[in-house]
């Protein structure tokens, strides 16, 4: 039994299923030399051509030269593209791809300048450098399979496993297609040398030239140059296989150069095989050696329609319009369809303002004559002879039926994924079924019901992260929460509540006073005045809590707040003063409305301790409060006495500085208002106690401890005077003063 | 007589044996939950988009399998309802939505008109928009399932939902989009 590699040497051929045996038509344009094409006026390269995620490197406007890199990427399957020919980036913007859908896609558009200026070529030796970088220079030149399917070169030339046999494709099966062999005609040498820079990298134990038996002239080529080669004798073979398509294909030729099966799904990598185009071991002969990026390559135009059928070196971006230009269309574009690739496995274009890719190895214009109608499709026979044609071994009647009545998971398990789509089945068809578009429909269909699913799955996933996310969120929220009420819990039972209690203390003893006092006073008016001690009892309490706040919050903060309410409660405290001053001195008899002052007093000082601590009055707009002064105060007949009040309001509201919300603005306007009624109704009352009442007050601004003694000795001559209900009221005012100077004191012993 | 009292003593032990495995077996082997709703689930979108009327395709999946509907799914399409048809051994029902909310679409936020007001984010049921307060905010597309959620919370109307360009590598496959397909015998050239 002889080993694999014995019969590799021995040039053993094995047979491979199926294939056909299509009209050739490859004289039409292999006769001449390949040719090269005037430079066009304006190239489109796609970006990226191949390979994902690449930055441009051009901004519109900049001129580039030949050979220079358009993108940059560091991604390890990043793939450069490069300028053909020297000229402007006109523009950057989604033109027609070349691909069967015509589809835009985003492309660099270079306008020639015509001189074609290179960038410099970096030449050198391959015995100077490491195999490292060689791949970097392969993968800087840009270099892809030039085969048709353009994937990089660089990634394939990295095998995670060992290679043993490296088999170079010069197969070239499609019908009219002749660049590779032209180019292994013309330029054997050079291939040899990139099949030398391949032997490096890979160190296979045999290489394997393989070239169908129709093109002896690039076998007899090949064979002498790889005698001139450094290749070690029988380490490389040319193999000639016979003429049969699609043996180019490369799952195809493995199985006719070794009889071994890439299994489905796998890639000949994994049997240590690797699989590469003449026309890309030339690339990288170019690039390694000359330093030249993968800008131009074969292709071959083709096809009776076209005027001047050969092969040409095209740059990459190459309109095709131009290429139709340059070398003669006879057909009608409307009618007469341009094919890119050959015409069994190509693509017609939609559009003829597409560029050549890297992987374009033919332009093929068809005539009439030598394309099929379209709209002959007829009913299937179940003659079987697709399975015959079949190389992939696969059911395409099977598939045929799946994919037409869209039961796409079915063609998916009858292996659709591993059809070709080498259009042998569609060939042999006697009802003119195109197969291949149906296999081609349900590959796509099935890929975007894979993809549908992953996105499914994927948003799934989110939504689900989501919910968690906002579940811990909620979780984190609410543990906050009851932390933060604990700890309100805490502070309660310690400062606030203490703070509480010692203020209602205070205020009971001093309830328990003023009852005592009372009880002197006429027992009839002894329920209203309890009453009015619960109000001043409630509004202590108030004022207590209100400064307590601050207190269990401390520090430096608190001071100006608490400098503040021991203000406010001096003005309150003055107020109520001049109020009982006021009563006490004017003797005249009017109970009711005194009483209506007494409580307005009161109201007064609640509303005033709410504006304290609403907030911080900035300075009271005066001319606003006059209107109000002016309405309530109808019968005021001294003015001079009001307009000494009006200063020490305003001198309060001064003091009490600090921001100014509206609110608390519009209060202290109110405020004051009320306060300068107040005094110039006084003043009213008492004609001739006239000045001493707004002097104290604004003594009393200054001290609190004076207002205290001031409030306790009006309030003592206020009990002395007979009106009852007056000297209820006043006392009342007289207690809440005491009360609020009392605070004022404590504040000012405290933050001194 | 002893032939009928082994008999009657055989079953007997038979019985409980099976009794006792068949409990075993449903102990060790319980199946938590309806399996159906996974089922039912993984043929569902994902969008969590609510226009079934259900918040989120897990809850649809779990009416369906409690025998809910199964023509509620608009962005899973006609596709979906007749999976959901042979899933559930009903009869498939024409899906009650139009045409036109068949088509992808996504999100896209027109940026310069975006306040930042974070709604459409908390809109999201995938957590496919991008922004912060007071900051233009993203659609990330490649996430967003088209759900449509985002766009009643805008106050600017900034959100458009737009129809997924296709690209090559999601164009669909034309019939006859190769005619080539029968090549004439050699002629001389």
């Amino acid at each position: 039994m002889l080993t694999l590699l014995e019969q590799i040497d021995k040039g053993t051929l094995w047979r491979s299923h199926g294939g056909v045996h299509p009209p050739e038509l490859k004289n039409l344009s292999n006769q001449t030399k390949i040719g090269q094409l005037p430079l066009a006026n304006q190239y489109i390269l796609p970006l990226p051509q191949v390979g994902d995620s690449a930055l441009l490197a051009v901004k519109t406007g900049e001129r580039v030269l030949k050979g220079q890199t358009l993108t940059s990427g560091t991604s390890f399957a990043y793939s450069p593209v490069h300028a053909p020919t020297s000229g402007v980036v006109t523009a950057i913007k989604p033109m027609p791809s070349n691909h069967a859908s015509g589809i835009h896609i985003l492309s660099c558009i270079i306008d020639a300048d015509g001189l074609d200026e290179a960038v410099v070529f970096e030449t050198a030796k391959v015995g100077a450098l490491s195999n490292e970088e060689i791949l970097t220079k392969i993968q800087h030149a840009g270099i892809a399979g030039l085969g048709g399917a353009a994937f990089p070169t660089h990634i394939k030339l990295r095998p995670a496993s060992d290679i043993e046999l490296v088999i170079i494709n010069g197969i070239e099966c499609e019908p009219y297609i002749t660049s590779d062999d032209r180019l292994m005609r013309e330029h054997s040498d050079e291939i040899l040398a990139g099949i030398e820079i391949i032997q490096r990298l890979l160190s296979p134990k045999r290489i394997i030239i393989a070239i169908e038996d129709n093109k002896p002239e690039a076998i007899e080529a090949m064979q002498h140059a790889l005698n001139r080669s450094h290749l070690a004798t029988g380490s490389t073979r040319i193999t000639a296989v016979p003429t049969k398509y699609p043996s180019g294909g490369e799952k195809q030729l493995i199985q006719i150069l070794t009889g071994q099966e890439v299994p489905s799904g796998a890639i000949p990598a994994q049997l240590g095989m690797l699989v590469q185009n003449v026309g890309t071991a030339y690339a990288i002969n170019d690039a390694v050696v000359n330093g030249r990026a993968l800008t131009h390559r074969v292709v071959t135009v083709t096809g009776l329609n076209s005027q001047t059928p050969g092969n040409y070196w095209m740059p990459i971006g190459t309109p095709i319009q131009h290429i139709l230009d340059a070398l003669g269309f006879a057909g009608n574009l409307s009618s007469d369809k341009i094919i890119i690739g050959g015409p069994m496995m190509g693509h017609s274009l939609p559009n003829t303002q597409a560029p050549v890719l890297k992987g374009t190895n033919c332009i093929l214009l068809p005539s009439q004559q030598e394309i099929a109608d379209d709209d002959a499709e007829k009913p299937c026979i179940r003659c079987g002879e697709c399975a015959v044609a079949c190389p992939a071994l696969l059911l395409p009647q099977q598939l045929f039926w799946h994919s037409k009545a869209e039961e796409y998971d079915k063609a998916a398990s009858f292996n659709l994924h591993d059809c070709i789509e080498c259009g042998c089945c569609s060939f042999v068809c006697p009802s003119d079924i195109p197969l291949v578009e149906y296999y081609r429909i349900a590959k796509s269909a099935i890929r975007t019901q894979n993809e549908e699913k992953k996105q499914a799955d994927f948003a799934k996933q989110r939504f689900e992260a989501r919910l968690q996310r906002l579940e811990e969120e909620k979780l984190a929220r609410e543990a906050k929460a009851k932390e933060a009420a604990e700890r309100r819990k805490g502070t309660m039972s310690g400062g606030d509540r203490d703070a509480v209690a010692e203020a209602m203390a205070r205020i009971k003893a001093k309830k328990a006073a003023e009852q005592q006092n009372s009880a002197a006073d006429t027992a009839t008016a002894a329920p209203e005045l309890d009453k009015k001690a619960q109000i001043a009892a409630a509004i202590a309490r108030a004022k207590a809590k209100k400064e307590g706040a601050p207190t269990d919050d401390s520090s430096a903060t608190a001071v100006p707040a608490d400098d503040k309410k021991a203000q406010v409660a001096a003005a309150i405290a003055r107020a109520k003063a001049k109020k009982a001053g006021a009563n006490t001195a004017a003797e005249t008899p009017e109970p009711q409305a005194t009483d209506k002052k007494a409580q307005i007093a009161a109201a007064v000082a609640r509303a005033k301790a709410k504006k304290a601590s609403a907030k911080h009055t900035g300075t009271v707009d005066i001319d606003s409060t006059v209107p109000s002064t002016d309405k309530q105060n109808e019968v005021a007949a001294i003015d001079d006495i009001a307009n000494d009040a009006i200063p020490s309001d305003i001198v309060t509201a001064n003091t009490a500085n600090t921001a100014n919300t509206e609110i608390s603005d519009k209060q202290a306007k109110i405020a004051a208002a009320i306060a300068r009624a107040k005094a110039k109704k006084a003043a009213a009352k008492s004609a001739t106690i006239d000045n001493q009442q707004p002097s104290m007050a604004s003594d009393e601004t200054l001290n609190p401890v004076d207002t205290n003694l001031n409030a306790k000795s009006l309030s003592d001559s206020a009990q002395e005077s007979q009106q009852d209900t007056v000297q209820k009221k006043a006392r009342i005012a007289a207690t809440i003063a005491k009360a609020k100077a009392k605070k004022a004191q404590a504040k000012l012993q405290e933050k001194e | 007589m002893s032939a009928i009292v082994i008999a009657v003593v055989v079953l007997t032990v038979l019985a409980l044996v099976f009794g006792i495995l068949l409990g075993f077996a449903a102990e060790k082997f319980k199946v938590e939950g309806n399996p159906l709703t996974d089922q039912v689930e993984a043929l569902l979108p994902q969008t969590q988009c609510g226009q079934c009327g259900y918040p989120g395709c897990r809850p649809y999946a779990e009416a369906i399998a409690g025998g809910d509907k199964i023509n509620k799914c608009p962005p899973g399409g006609t596709a979906t309802m007749e999976k959901l048809a042979d899933l559930m051994g009903v009869d498939p029902e024409p899906l009650n939505a139009t045409e036109e909310v068949q088509v992808k679409k996504v999100a896209y936020i027109r940026e310069d008109e975006c306040i930042g007001c974070t709604k459409c984010i908390q809109a999201c049921p995938v957590d496919a928009i991008l922004g912060s307060g007071k900051l233009m905010h993203t659609v990330i597309t490649d996430y967003c399932t088209g759900c449509d959620l985002c766009v009643a919370p805008c106050p600017v109307d900034c959100i458009d939902m737009l129809p997924v360009e296709q690209t090559t590598k999601t164009w669909d496959w034309q019939l006859n989009a190769i005619p080539v397909k029968q090549l004439q015998e050699d002629k001389p050239c």
